[in-house]
């Protein structure tokens, strides 16, 4: 029997998610799913690295140009990457919210290091980062095109890793030297 | 048919909306093959009335029933898989190399898709485009034409080391099933009365044009790629043994340069220069060549080659929505009609109008519009070459 809690779009359960989005309400809902949010790196060999997050760990290196074994992709990388799946969350959650069946959806992303010498210690000045980041989405679902811009648009908007980005925010870099 | 400048199509036309709705439902198993095919002959009754009313004189059925122009064999072969690029690229060892072709060509790895052998490759017997006809035939009494997919791309597509080797260890050995499939069916096609087969080899100007990445697509094709040369070879020794000795039927062979697009800056672009030494040893009657895109080249390439073969000459663009001057396409015709003769020409758009089911490159009312166009030009052709015809005391 169908009910509404049993209901599935996009392989979640609406109902549920309602229920979710209802409980932020609740200031201690609401300070849970704020933070802090953690990730613990722990160097390896060379340029490898395993990052610790919860119940997973991401292992990460670099391009074997740099004199390692590319067994992991960069950091940087996983930014981009990071970048594509928070907006991909935010277009499903807002499309399942409105009953909008996602037959696909694909994100391309894509930045250009404004300076890399910065990071080569070659240069001084300048930005060693993205001078700016390109994401593309591809969306294929039953809905008209007024509605999946909207929900296109909110993803953005609401996207926790996209406005980080966007948003020039303040890393505070601290280093403790243990003996 | 006009024993002068008659005007044909590539094969594809725009899917409406309820019909690709309906194709992915099939294909996800929601819906029965009936109630597919419910929505589909309408799509293909209203492809063929457009085409009718503009004029042409040799009809398709639009490639309404499928996925698009070479995918949907998966379905007419055993041992074949239809799989995204998405999927793919979980046995792609570079992936970076495909994220790049994806890149230039502007699509999602979602929207390419490849019939991919898993198995050893058997046609199935309701044919690969029988049921296609048999339609169309009930509804037309024009000549009819039936686009396939060449046995260079099918063999390119289909075999795909990481899935395909414990079927056939080689791109070789799966080609030998794939020439005889296309073989039996073309011969199926011919005894039910159909006008022309046309096979499509689009790859091949990736063949001669694309990058020098070693895993490259163009419209799914997948897999390594070897000298352009042997390449080439390959393709012409796999359409000798493809339809080498067939007769009784009009054979063409089509060639683009991409049409997954409307943006012609990320399509490929040269002149047929360095393709023709083959292509004009392909055993076929006709080509069917784009040439109202400028990335098609100049027209003097075809000198030393003129009236060996037919042409199909394309004179329209199909990703653009201007519709073209008819007297545009008859200065373009006449171009050619330097080189060959006034009954070696077919007038056609350069590819279809919707090659892939879900990125049609052309409304209807465009297509259609443009096909009237051709039309227009081809009766103010045969007006102005009325003499050359025999029998002619003018």
């Amino acid at each position: 029997m169908t009910t509404e809690e049993n209901v599935v779009i996009n392989g979640l359960h609406p109902a549920k998610l309602e229920a979710v989005i209802e409980g932020l309400k609740e200031k201690d809902n609401l300070e849970a799913f704020s933070g802090p949010w953690r990730s613990r790196v722990v160097w390896q060999d060379g340029f490898k690295a395993k990052a610790h997050t919860r119940t997973h760990t991401v292992e990460l290196d670099e391009p074997d140009a740099l004199d390692t074994q590319d067994t992991g992709a960069s950091a940087h990388e996983h930014l981009l990457s990071a970048l594509g799946s928070c907006i991909m969350v935010g277009f499903v959650l807002n499309a399942t919210r409105r009953g909008v069946q996602i037959n696909n959806l694909e994100i391309a992303v894509e930045g250009h290091f404004q300076n890399i010498l910065k990071w080569a210690g070659l240069d001084d000045d300048g930005n060693p980062g993205y001078g700016g980041i390109d994401v593309k989405i591809y969306a294929q679902g039953d809905a008209d095109e007024a509605t999946l811009q909207e929900i296109f648009d909110l993803a953005v908007a609401g996207s926790p890793v996209a406005q980080t980005v966007t948003r020039a925010t303040p890393v505070h870099a601290e280093l403790e030297i243990v003996l | 048919m006009p024993t002068l400048f008659p005007v044909s199509t590539v094969g594809s036309w725009s899917r409406p909306p309820e019909l690709v709705r309906a194709l992915r439902r099939r294909q996800a198993g929601e819906i029965s093959q009936q109630e597919f095919d419910t929505v589909a002959d309408q799509a293909v009754l209203d492809a063929l009335r457009l085409q009718e009313e503009a004029g042409v004189d040799e009809v398709t059925d639009g490639e309404q029933r499928r996925d698009n122009f070479y995918s949907f064999v998966v379905e007419k072969i055993e041992g074949m898989r239809l799989m995204t690029v998405s999927e793919l690229l979980d046995y792609v060892p570079d992936r970076a190399s495909f994220e790049e072709t994806l890149r230039a060509l502007d699509v999602p790895a979602f929207a390419i898709k490849s019939p991919v052998a898993i198995g050893k490759l058997r046609r199935k017997p309701t044919g690969l485009a029988l049921n296609e006809v048999a339609f169309l035939q009930k509804h037309t009494s024009k000549p009819i034409k039936v686009p396939l997919p060449g046995p260079y791309l099918l063999t390119r597509s289909a075999w795909f080391e990481q899935l395909s080797k414990d079927a056939y260890p080689t791109q070789e050995s799966c080609a030998e099933d794939v020439v005889r499939i296309l073989h039996d069916e073309i011969l199926a096609l011919r005894d039910m009365g159909v006008a022309t087969v046309q096979l499509d080899e689009p790859t091949l100007t990736q063949v001669v044009y694309g990058d020098e990445s070693e895993e490259t697509f163009m419209c799914a094709a997948l897999g390594s790629r070897r000298d352009p040369s042997d390449e080439m070879d390959f393709a012409l020794r796999l359409m000798e043994e493809t339809v080498g000795d067939i007769e009784g039927i009009r054979l063409s062979m089509h060639v683009c340069r991409g049409n997954w697009s409307k943006k012609e800056e990320v399509l490929l672009e040269g002149n047929y220069g360095p393709l023709l030494p083959w292509l004009m040893r392909m055993p076929v009657d006709q080509l069917v060549l784009e040439m109202a895109t400028p990335r098609a080249g100049e027209v003097d390439v075809f000198k030393e080659y003129g009236n060996d073969k037919d042409l199909g000459l394309g004179v329209v663009n199909p990703r653009t929505d201007e519709v073209e001057d008819p007297a545009t396409i008859v200065a373009r015709t006449k171009e050619f009609l330097r080189f060959y003769d006034a009954s070696k020409i077919t007038l056609n758009p350069d590819c279809g109008f919707g090659t892939f089911a879900e990125r049609s490159v052309a409304t209807p009312e465009v297509a259609g519009a443009k096909l009237k166009a051709i039309v227009t030009a081809a009766q103010q052709l045969r007006t102005d070459f009325a003499h050359t015809q025999k029998g002619s005391t003018q």
